[in-house]
């Protein structure tokens, strides 16, 4: 019965009406608390900070909304950090040609989490738990854990540390990818058949889509932007190493399940992953100008990552019940 | 055979790794050390055959590690502040349980996806655990070690626990009614429902009983060492998981038996001694590990390819 | 419906802010930010780990007695990008002295050079960034005194010659593959007839150092000594050996809390801990913090003056609390930390 609702009140009931009301509350909060909160400087710090996610979570977002998910993508940072690395130091490569090769690298790896998801037609799940090890372990065997890349020309960390047109240089990137995906998930025919795999695969296919072709694009895409994702947390960090991007993998899912997208695929939008991305940049920096040990970001993730699911289904569920028990009155008087 | 090719492909898996070690070092097979690592990996059987449970039916729970951590360190507390041992091991099944209710009234009531739940609680307890006891060890009072055994003693009897729940599992998921509905549910709930089975409920009490096997796994683990690490359990969750996909238990629900995901433990567990009984370096471990379970994903998705 | 959910938003919201709140005047110390008191940020490796609170516990003393306001956080998990992102967080809201406890030496200093440059005094303690970051480094051991020092216990304990294997947190921790190096150089150096066989990681868990020492107790018959260097894996390594009935005969040793590690010590099967006074690092990490941030610590100063624990000689630009100390049966039980 909510679908039949229009206008105003239901784009106030929208999940991610519900979720900029959080972020805004998040934000008149903290900046209550933290004097420094609301300064330029620092919003420029939350953006910075929350940039190498931010581009998981988008990437995570289509995957999700085919109803896959990929656990790789923090390993395969981690993998795309130090060949990154490696091709600019040992090989002796200029910086753009190694951050070609790095993506290059990417788009492979997803490749193969697409190969397998598509040619095998093998769980998700099952294929990046593996390749969450498979990746791991290679960046591990290949520096042999001691490696550390560093000391990259400034022109590079440039693009991590500094300001271009007076915002962090990285922003420029992370909204053309954010815009890229944006477009191709809600205003191309192309993107929008992800969510209808995410609905229904087998209808897709007899839709006359090529179900495992434009799967197989979104695993690639992730490859793609995870090692975009690698050249910019080298270049804030000034440094590669082999344990780059640890567990990074469920902060993307955090922030999209908190943008509103269905784990079971479907039901979805980027702009409500870029919301949960904020919702989680602002918590986290936020409570260290409230002062609060970094634990309790933690635990408020895991708790609003609940309420806002609850909060999501709750109208289903009163629907639900509410049409239930209108039946079970009607049926009351036949059945006795 | 047919039936079983999963199950008995993995066990060949296992058999070249035993096999490899046998030739080329027979020192694994020293009684005392193989006893000791059986032991070790006897809590981790006791969490898959409960996660095995769980992804039968079509759910999964990302949580155990961090349940089991809290389950670990309230049991040593309780312990430290004297209360009896069997009574310490009733909590400790208890707070698992009720930590494992609230993943299923999440899931099962409210009906949300359960990897996002447990996500959810995965990071909650852990994140309180560390607010709360700041990493500190517990140290336990003399006499919990091995339940005041001997060590022989408290380790057969250990892996004996462990295989007794393997066992009374594996046959009341086949022979049981209520074993029989999970596998119903996770095949496909509405069916279910209309055969006169409660889906919710089923998917509840799973949960609940994850929960209570990972408090009795943490206990298993406690007893094991006189102090409790408040990080222990940590990645336990990609270990089951792992275990019961390679034991081929399928993830999309409804398929999988615990025969399979106790050859899958002891496959997964035998990778890092066998390693370093090989002097392969540890650089080598998680990729080697990653590539295992691609590999048993992988042969099963060509057989299944063929087939169609 | 409508008007539940949105109860229900608003609530979520109030619960939010409550838990902030409420934890705040439970966690804050000082209190009373107001004033021109001076702010001390401290951060840890990691949150939850037992050797870092008990260098809080150091830290907090000295807050007190100095009156000045300590900030204590840290990633939860050892995350280089983490640690750089709350130090840049402490730039932002304008602390007077940050001291870190490095993760990754070249990760964090590109974040305390830019504190440096706005003007925030920068130290380090317990691990080193790069010397250009920071002021000054309150070593409590360098890495080639843990490394000798390692090695040469090691060397006593197996009269100069066997196999033995280190235990450490994991393949990638910046500080151990530094003790590593150290303890290779000591070992080709003095004892040749020593040879380290096996690395393996337990990824900080005591659970896994015992199931990796198991394996390579049997897997090396001839194994003489275990030397596990994060401190969980200490008690995990005396537990496998004494499980394996090779107490005495396999000796382990390590760097660890001496807590953690007294049951073991007195039975026999740890020989020895090694490490330094973890609260004393804390008191004078904060001691040299705040005289750096009040002026009286400059560059070139050769002693420091920390309140009870006396004075401290400065070498360079680290200030230097002694030598690693080692526990054993004798002396474990005069510590508590």
């Amino acid at each position: 019965m909510n679908t039949e609702r229009h206008g105003f009140k239901a784009i106030l009931l929208r999940h991610e009406t519900i979720l900029l009301f959080v972020v805004l509350l998040e934000w008149l909060y903290f900046n209550s608390v933290g004097p420094r909160f609301g300064s330029v400087d620092n919003t420029f710090d939350v953006m910075r900070h929350s940039v190498e996610i931010g581009l998981l979570a988008l990437a995570m977002t289509p995957i999700i909304l085919t109803g896959g998910i990929d656990l790789s993508v923090g390993s395969l940072l981690g993998l795309c950090a130090i060949l990154f690395g490696k091709f600019w130091r040992d090989m002796g490569m200029p910086i753009p040609l190694a951050m070609v090769c790095t993506i290059g690298v990417g788009a492979l790896a997803g490749g193969l989490n697409a190969s397998l998801i598509t040619w095998l037609r093998l769980p998700p799940l099952i294929v990046t738990l593996g390749t969450f090890s498979l990746f791991r372990g290679l960046a591990e065997a290949i520096t042999r854990g001691v490696d550390t890349f560093t000391n990259f020309p400034a022109s590079f960390i440039f693009l991590g540390q500094e300001r271009w047109l007076g915002i962090p240089a990285q922003a420029p990137i992370f909204i053309l990818v954010a815009v890229g995906i944006w477009l191709l998930v809600h205003h191309m025919t192309f993107g929008r058949s992800f969510r209808a795999i995410g609905f229904a695969p087998e209808g897709t296919r007899y839709a006359g889509i090529s179900v495992e072709r434009r799967l197989a694009m979104v695993y690639v895409l992730a490859g793609i932007i995870a090692a975009i994702a690698a050249i910019i947390y080298t270049a804030r960090l000034g440094q590669a190493k082999a344990d780059a991007g640890m567990g990074y993998e469920l902060y993307a899912i955090t922030a999209v399940v908190l943008g509103g997208t269905s784990i079971f695929g479907g039901i979805g939008s980027v702009h409500g992953t870029l919301l949960g991305v904020a919702a989680i940049a602002i918590l986290n920096n936020g409570l260290v100008h409230a002062r609060q040990p970094r634990e309790v970001a933690g635990m408020l993730t895991g708790l609003l990552l609940i309420l806002a699911l609850t909060s999501s289904i709750l109208p289903k569920m009163l629907a639900t019940w509410r049409a239930r028990r209108q039946t079970s009155i009607a049926k009351t008087p036949i059945t006795t | 055979m047919r039936r079983y090719f999963r199950e008995l492909s993995v066990a060949g898996a296992l058999a070249v790794v035993l096999l490899a070690l046998a030739v080329f070092a027979p020192a694994f097979y020293q009684p005392q050390p193989l006893l000791s690592l059986l032991t070790r990996e006897a809590p981790t059987l006791v969490v898959a055959c409960g996660m095995a449970l769980v992804i039968i039916s079509r759910q999964i729970d990302i949580s155990v590690g961090s349940q089991f951590a809290v389950c670990s360190v309230c049991a040593g507390l309780l312990a430290a502040k004297g209360m009896a041992l069997p009574l310490v091991f009733a909590c400790c099944v208890a707070i698992g349980g009720l930590m494992g209710a609230l993943n299923g009234v999440l899931v099962a009531g409210l009906r949300l996806p359960s990897i996002v739940v447990t996500l959810a609680t995965m990071v909650t307890w852990r994140e309180a655990l560390r607010w709360l006891r700041q990493g500190q060890f517990v140290n336990l009072p003399d006499g919990t070690q091995w339940f005041g055994l001997s060590q022989r003693g408290g380790q057969w009897m250990l892996i004996i626990a462990a295989l007794v729940i393997l066992v009374s599992l594996a046959i009341a998921t086949r022979h049981l009614s209520a074993g029989r509905f999970i596998y119903a549910v996770g095949t496909d709930a509405e069916a279910a429902r209309l055969a006169g089975i409660r889906p919710q409920l089923t998917t509840f009490a799973v949960f609940v009983f994850m929960g209570a096997l990972v408090g009795l796994a943490a206990m298993m683990n406690v007893v094991q060492s006189p102090q409790v690490d408040p990080k222990s359990g940590s990645g336990l969750e990609l270990k089951v998981i792992a275990a019961s996909v390679v034991g081929g238990v399928a993830i999309s629900g409804g398929r999988g038996n615990l025969w399979g995901v106790f050859v899958g433990v002891l496959l997964l567990a035998s990778i890092s001694p066998a390693l370093t009984h090989l002097r392969v370096e540890a650089y080598w471990e998680k990729a080697i590990q990653g590539a295992i379970i691609l590999l048993a994903v992988v042969a099963d998705g060509l057989r299944n390819r063929k087939q169609r | 419906m409508k008007r539940i959910l949105s109860l229900f938003a608003i609530a979520g919201l109030a619960m939010l802010m409550g838990c902030g709140k409420a934890s705040e005047s439970g966690g804050g110390s000082g209190g009373g930010a107001g004033g021109k008191k001076t702010t001390i940020a401290l951060m840890p490796k990691s949150k939850g780990n037992a050797y870092f609170i008990s260098c809080k516990k150091g830290a907090d003393k000295a807050a007190q007695e100095l009156g000045v306001e300590l900030l204590f956080d840290g990633p939860t998990d050892p995350d280089p990008a983490k640690q750089n992102e709350i130090v840049e967080n402490w730039i932002t809201i304008g602390v007077d002295a940050i001291a870190v406890a490095c993760e990754n030496r070249e990760g964090i200093s590109t974040a305390l050079r830019k504190a440096k440059s706005k003007g925030i005094k920068v130290i380090t303690y317990d691990a080193d960034a790069q010397p250009d970051a920071r002021e000054f480094f309150v070593n409590q051991a360098t890495p080639e005194g843990i490394g000798f020092t390692l090695m040469d216990e090691a060397a006593r304990l197996c009269n100069n010659e066997g196999e033995f294997a280190i235990i450490t947190a994991s393949l990638t921790a910046a500080n151990m593959i530094e003790w590593q190096k150290y303890i290779e150089a000591r070992r080709a150096d003095k004892y040749p007839n020593m040879k380290m066989i096996a690395l393996r990681p337990c990824d900080d868990l005591k659970d896994k150092a015992q199931s990796e020492a198991t394996a390579l107790l049997s897997a090396n018959p001839n194994l003489k000594c275990s030397m596990a260097i994060c401190s969980p894996a200490v008690p995990g390594a005396a537990e496998a050996v004494k499980q394996a009935g090779k107490t005495g005969k396999v000796k382990v040793l390590g760097l660890g809390l001496p807590n953690e590690n007294k049951r073991y010590v007195h039975e026999g099967v740890t020989d020895s801990v090694i490490l330094w006074n973890t609260e004393d690092l804390g008191y004078l990490t904060i001691v040299a913090a705040d005289a750096l941030a009040k002026g009286t610590l400059k560059a070139g100063d050769k002693t420091i003056k920390a309140g009870a624990l006396g004075e401290f000689q400065i070498e360079g630009d680290s200030i230097l609390l002694g030598k690693p100390f080692i526990f054993n049966k004798e002396n474990i039980d005069k510590f508590d930390f």
